[in-house]
């Protein structure tokens, strides 16, 4: 009886199959086509007009420059505090982890004008921090060290985050076994651990900058001026419009392709915690 | 040297408890477990990895407890090799060691050298495995920690590689202390084995006395031996015949007494110092001889039973022989096996000695 079975049912099988996969393929063009056409719309009005205006608008390369400048400083110090904050999470256990790992998620679910408005009590000139920073020769709002202040709150938890399962990927059998050879734990660290999760520790920091390049919200209330290039594009919108707003706005589209071709290169991520 | 007193130490659920056995200097310790045992967590707290709790740690009469792992003077080869893969082979074996000569000395002996131009994921678990133990070897460890290190090796290679390793052993008075599943391999390298179950040592001494007269029922089967027995022991007395004949035959220097077991329908004499009452009788399969006739061999205990089962594996072959509702399970040659023409149904005397008899 079986096969008799098989006959009629596998056809109805493979119809129904069919139809699932060309639904979810519908599905799936729609939403693609929903994500790629704002993006796609935008180069394709403003990409050339933009990359032209790099040549003869100062305050557009002033912006991306201030932009890419101050999301390399954020990622180094995201780096700095975060990699040894990463690790201790990936490797240690220890009282008030989660609620420590909790912390560090805060920063991605508040509203970032929210995050904004935190840092400016904390740093702003009316707040002790502020006027005692102030009193040192060091003006966090309304200056550039608020906008690397402001990215950093932002983006700091994704590298964090991005850190932790990077080095949660390395066997600690690796380090356990360098030690045994010699090693006291920083040099294992430096000689193993690092540069097996060099890869991903990497894609974290690129992660990081670039969702330092896009951040507005926190920016925006933290220093207005001087002008990253997305409180350029926002205040060109504002103030003369779509067709002024339209350029720059293609041109950070255009540049958000460099990270993503970084994040691209530097995949397959290779497993470090398979044995090697 | 490992001394290892009252150890105990925690992963996760798991724990090591009151953990004490020596490795005397110079010595091959085999530490024998079913998976889960806490085999790998004890080696890892003697390198260590892992922090005790309780107890004590000393390699060649130094306190190591709480000493880091790279101030322990030893070596540990896991039994995936665990290679750094952003290194070259040749790099890996050299990582620790102060004498780059000799690392690749150590690399050739152990068959590693020819692997170096080979990038380490092109490796196989073998491969691995040996470059791992040349890489351990390199640092002149003091005392040596194998965690099934020959598992990935084909049958040729894990001889050649257990050859070597205790040649290197002895040349370098290293003191091993080696995991492992295999009986075969604890009573051919251990000078010392230690049985291991859900974190407590079982049993440890000699593998010869491991296996002979194992501490309990439990580890004699873990161990493999298939006559295994629960039942009732008491002494022979001064009038009985048999307690006569029992001594005449066998004088017993260290005080012991000629007993006589009970299991069902075997009665079994044996020698020994247990108390009258409940226990269980061991006897290893290699210790039960079979004839065609009934033997006139000192051999006090001899069964006339049916063959019940024939299973031969290479050179070995073991005949399963049903006496009178109880199974006896003895372990002959092949050649012996066929010169006897054994048959299954056939009749045969199974017979061995009482001193054969392990009473536990």
């Amino acid at each position: 009886m079986e096969p008799v079975a098989r006959t009629s049912f596998a056809p109805r099988s493979f119809a129904a199959h069919r139809t699932a996969s060309i639904l979810a393929g519908l599905c799936g063009s729609i939403f693609l086509l929903f994500l790629v056409a704002p993006i796609a719309r935008l180069v394709a009005g403003g990409g050339t007009s933009g990359v032209a205006e790099l040549f003869t608008d100062a305050e557009l390369r002033g912006a991306l420059w201030l932009t890419a400048v101050t999301a390399t400083v954020a990622m180094a110090a995201g780096a700095l505090g975060g990699t040894p904050l990463a690790y201790l999470l990936a490797r240690r256990a220890f009282r008030g982890k989660a609620v420590v790992a909790a912390v560090l998620d805060l920063p991605l679910l508040i509203p970032h004008p929210v995050a904004g408005i935190a840092l400016l009590l904390i740093l702003g000139r009316g707040s002790a921090v502020g006027r005692a920073l102030l009193h040192a020769g060091i003006q966090v709002a309304g200056s550039p060290v608020g906008i690397v202040c402001a990215m950093v709150f932002v983006s700091a938890p994704l590298y964090i985050s991005a850190a932790r399962e990077a080095f949660a990927r390395v066997d600690t059998r690796y380090e356990s076994v360098a030690r045994t050879l010699g090693d006291p734990a920083w040099r294992a660290f430096r000689r193993v651990t690092l540069p097996l999760s060099m890869r991903g520790l990497i894609a974290a920091l690129v992660v990081m900058w670039a969702r330092a390049v896009s951040e507005f919200g926190a920016i925006v209330i933290l220093t207005y001026n001087p002008k990253v290039a997305s409180v350029l594009a926002y205040d060109r919108f504002t103030g003369f419009g779509l067709t002024e707003a339209l350029p720059v706005a293609a041109v950070l589209s255009i540049l958000a392709l460099v990270p993503l071709i970084a994040l691209r290169a530097l995949r397959p991520d290779r497993g470090a915690g398979m044995d090697g | 040297m490992i001394d290892v007193a009252g150890l105990g130490a925690q992963v996760g659920t798991f724990r090591l408890q009151d953990v004490t056995f020596t490795v005397p200097h110079g010595q091959y310790g085999v530490v024998i477990g079913p998976a889960g045992s806490g085999k790998t967590t004890l080696l890892e707290t003697i390198a260590g990895v892992i922090a005790p709790h309780a107890g004590h740690i000393a390699l060649d009469g130094r306190d190591v407890t709480a000493a880091p792992p790279e101030d322990r003077r030893l070596g540990i080869v896991y039994q995936h090799g665990y290679l750094f893969p952003h290194l070259s082979v040749e790099r890996n074996v050299a990582y620790g060691a102060a004498d780059l000569a000799f690392a690749t000395e150590i690399a050739g002996r152990v068959g590693a050298r020819a692997l170096y131009d080979r990038p380490v994921p092109a490796l196989s678990g073998g491969e691995r495995q040996l470059v791992a133990l040349a890489r351990a070897l390199a640092v002149r460890p003091s005392v040596l920690l194998l965690d099934e290190p020959f598992s990935a090796l084909d049958p040729r290679s894990r001889t050649i590689a257990r050859r070597t390793v205790r040649a290197l052993h002895r040349e370098l008075g290293i003191t091993v202390l080696q995991v492992t599943h295999d009986f075969t391999e604890a009573g051919l390298l251990g000078d010392v084995a230690v049985l291991l179950d859900h974190g407590r040592v079982l049993q440890a001494g000699p593998p010869d006395d491991v296996f002979r007269r194992p501490a309990s029922p439990y580890v004699a089967e873990f161990l493999g031996a298939e006559n295994v027995f629960a039942g009732t022991v008491r002494a022979l007395g001064n009038g009985d015949p048999e307690a006569a004949e029992q001594r005449d035959q066998r004088p017993s220097p260290d005080g012991h007494r000629s007993l006589e077991f009970r299991a069902g329908p075997l009665t079994i004499y044996a020698v020994g110092d247990a108390a009258d009452g409940a226990t269980h009788a061991v006897i290893r399969a290699e210790e039960i001889v079979l004839s065609r006739e009934p033997s006139p061999t000192s051999a006090r205990n001899q069964f006339a039973g049916t063959i019940d089962e024939i299973a031969t594996l290479g050179a070995l072959t073991r005949v399963s022989v049903d006496v009178g509702g109880a199974v006896l399970v003895a372990a002959l040659t092949t050649r012996s096996a066929q010169e006897l023409g054994l048959a299954r149904g056939g009749r045969i005397y199974a017979s061995f000695k009482a001193m054969a008899v392990h009473l536990c």
